[in-house]
């Protein structure tokens, strides 16, 4: 950040120094005082030394010859002359020429910090020697066709891992997911460009026509996931999503699926662990994950997160599949 | 034998071998017999439903009754559960901050001055 704010300042003054060239006409009025004293000065020179003085006289002349920028025309007025000597060098375009520029400049600089913080923490979470969050998958949607993650390409997705027997905060996130859905696809002005998915960890009970039954209920551009036991493991390990759903559970019988873990945990703990669990992950169109958006994101804050990211990627002008 | 599906046998199975989750309504009914549950243990300062399970019983019948024909076994228990959960997380950070406070205080009279 202050090497950013340095650079600003660097600007601002280079800026103030253009807009005093504008005004330097008025330098050259100091030219013929230059002239006249150089001038008397030769004279109290010998006359050994006068050719000198003379060279550059001629030399200053010349200058004067070779200048382009006309002499500012002199003051016919003692109002005139007055008002010139209350302005100085700045008259009030020269003000404005300022303001504008240093607005326009603070501004420039905001937004483009904020654009490198977030492609700095974007770059971050794919970085080097970190794990990876994401990776192939293989699903099936609820019309049983597949889904791999190669369908997330060209869009942001929108992730969200749940279970339909889920008693309070998965309801409670979907109703928040359904407003960001519809905020975001009106900021963006486009339909396509935002790919909200619900991958159930619960296959066993969760099959295509309960979950359609269930989403229907919160909006109905949710893309429901399922799969075998193996894949839906799969795919929460790839995404790092805690999964404890038991694998051989008698039919019938009732079981929760997660949330051993609020129990295990106690305290400020049991937060910070489960936040990763009930978030929201953001996946851009290249298939890295971006952001969580966290139970404490308000549906506003999301979309305007996530409006980010997608602005950020079409000014950098990436390719975003909109059919 | 309740109202809902998962408590009335097999009718709460989806056609493709699922199991039919509860709905907008039935959640919304199941989290009122909570909170009328939990509001009656507050009156009469239990907080744990499932250790003090006889005492609730006892002073709640009504409320018990009420919760667990709306809200299924599991989620029964998951919510007395999260109760106790969510009153000692409240207790914990309550106790770091008066910790922190009174370190702050500490500090202070001891002439050191918060930047």
């Amino acid at each position: 950040m202050p090497s950013s704010l340095r650079m600003a300042s660097g600007l601002f003054r280079q800026a103030i120094r253009t807009i005093t060239t504008l005004e330097s006409a008025q330098s050259q009025r100091i030219l013929p005082f230059i002239r006249n004293t150089s001038q008397s000065q030769c004279r109290a020179y010998t006359q050994a030394q006068r050719p000198r003085c003379q060279n550059i006289q001629t030399a200053l002349s010349a200058r004067n010859n070779f200048s382009t920028s006309p002499f500012r025309a002199r003051a016919k007025t003692m109002g005139q002359m007055r008002q010139r000597n209350s302005t100085g060098p700045f008259s009030w375009k020269a003000a404005l020429l300022f303001v504008l520029t240093g607005a326009g400049m603070v501004i420039y600089f905001r937004v483009e910090k904020a654009r490198l913080e977030r492609k700095r923490i974007a770059e971050l979470s794919k970085g080097v020697g970190k794990p990876k969050v994401g990776g192939p998958f293989n699903l099936v949607d609820l019309d049983g066709k597949e889904f791999t993650a190669e369908d997330l390409k060209g869009k942001y997705s929108f992730v969200y891992f749940g279970f339909t027997h889920c008693p309070d905060i998965c309801p409670d996130e979907l109703d928040k997911m359904a407003e960001i859905i519809d905020k975001v696809r009106a900021e963006a002005k486009d339909d396509k460009a935002f790919l909200p998915i619900f991958i159930t960890c619960d296959p066993a009970r969760d099959t295509p026509e309960v979950l359609r039954e269930y989403l229907k209920e919160f909006h109905p551009g949710i893309v429901g996931l399922t799969g075998t036991y193996e894949q839906i493991k799969n795919v929460c390990h790839q995404y790092r999503v805690y999964f404890s759903t038991p694998r051989d559970v008698k039919p019938g019988e009732d079981y929760l699926v997660d949330h051993s873990i609020y129990f295990y945990l106690m305290g400020k703990l049991f937060d910070a662990m489960a936040m990763r669990w009930h978030a929201d992950l953001l996946i851009d169109p290249d298939n890295d994950f971006v952001e969580c958006i966290g139970r404490q994101d308000t549906p506003e804050s999301a979309t305007r997160v996530i409006m980010e990211h997608i602005n950020d990627w079409k000014r950098e002008g990436k390719p975003m599949k909109t059919l | 034998m309740g109202w809902l599906p998962w408590s009335s046998g097999d009718s709460n199975k989806s056609s493709d071998g699922g199991r039919i989750a509860p709905d907008r309504t039935s959640r919304a009914r199941c989290w009122e017999g909570r909170d009328h549950f939990f509001a009656c243990l507050d009156r009469n300062d239990i907080l744990d439903g499932i250790k003090n399970d006889k005492e609730a019983r006892q002073k709640c019948a009504k409320e018990v009754a009420e919760f667990e024909e709306a809200c299924s076994k599991t989620w029964v228990k998951y919510f007395k559960e999260k109760r106790v959960m969510e009153y000692n997380r409240d207790k914990t950070i309550e106790r770091i901050k008066n910790e922190d406070a009174q370190k702050v205080k500490e500090l202070k009279s001891s002439g050191w001055k918060p930047t």
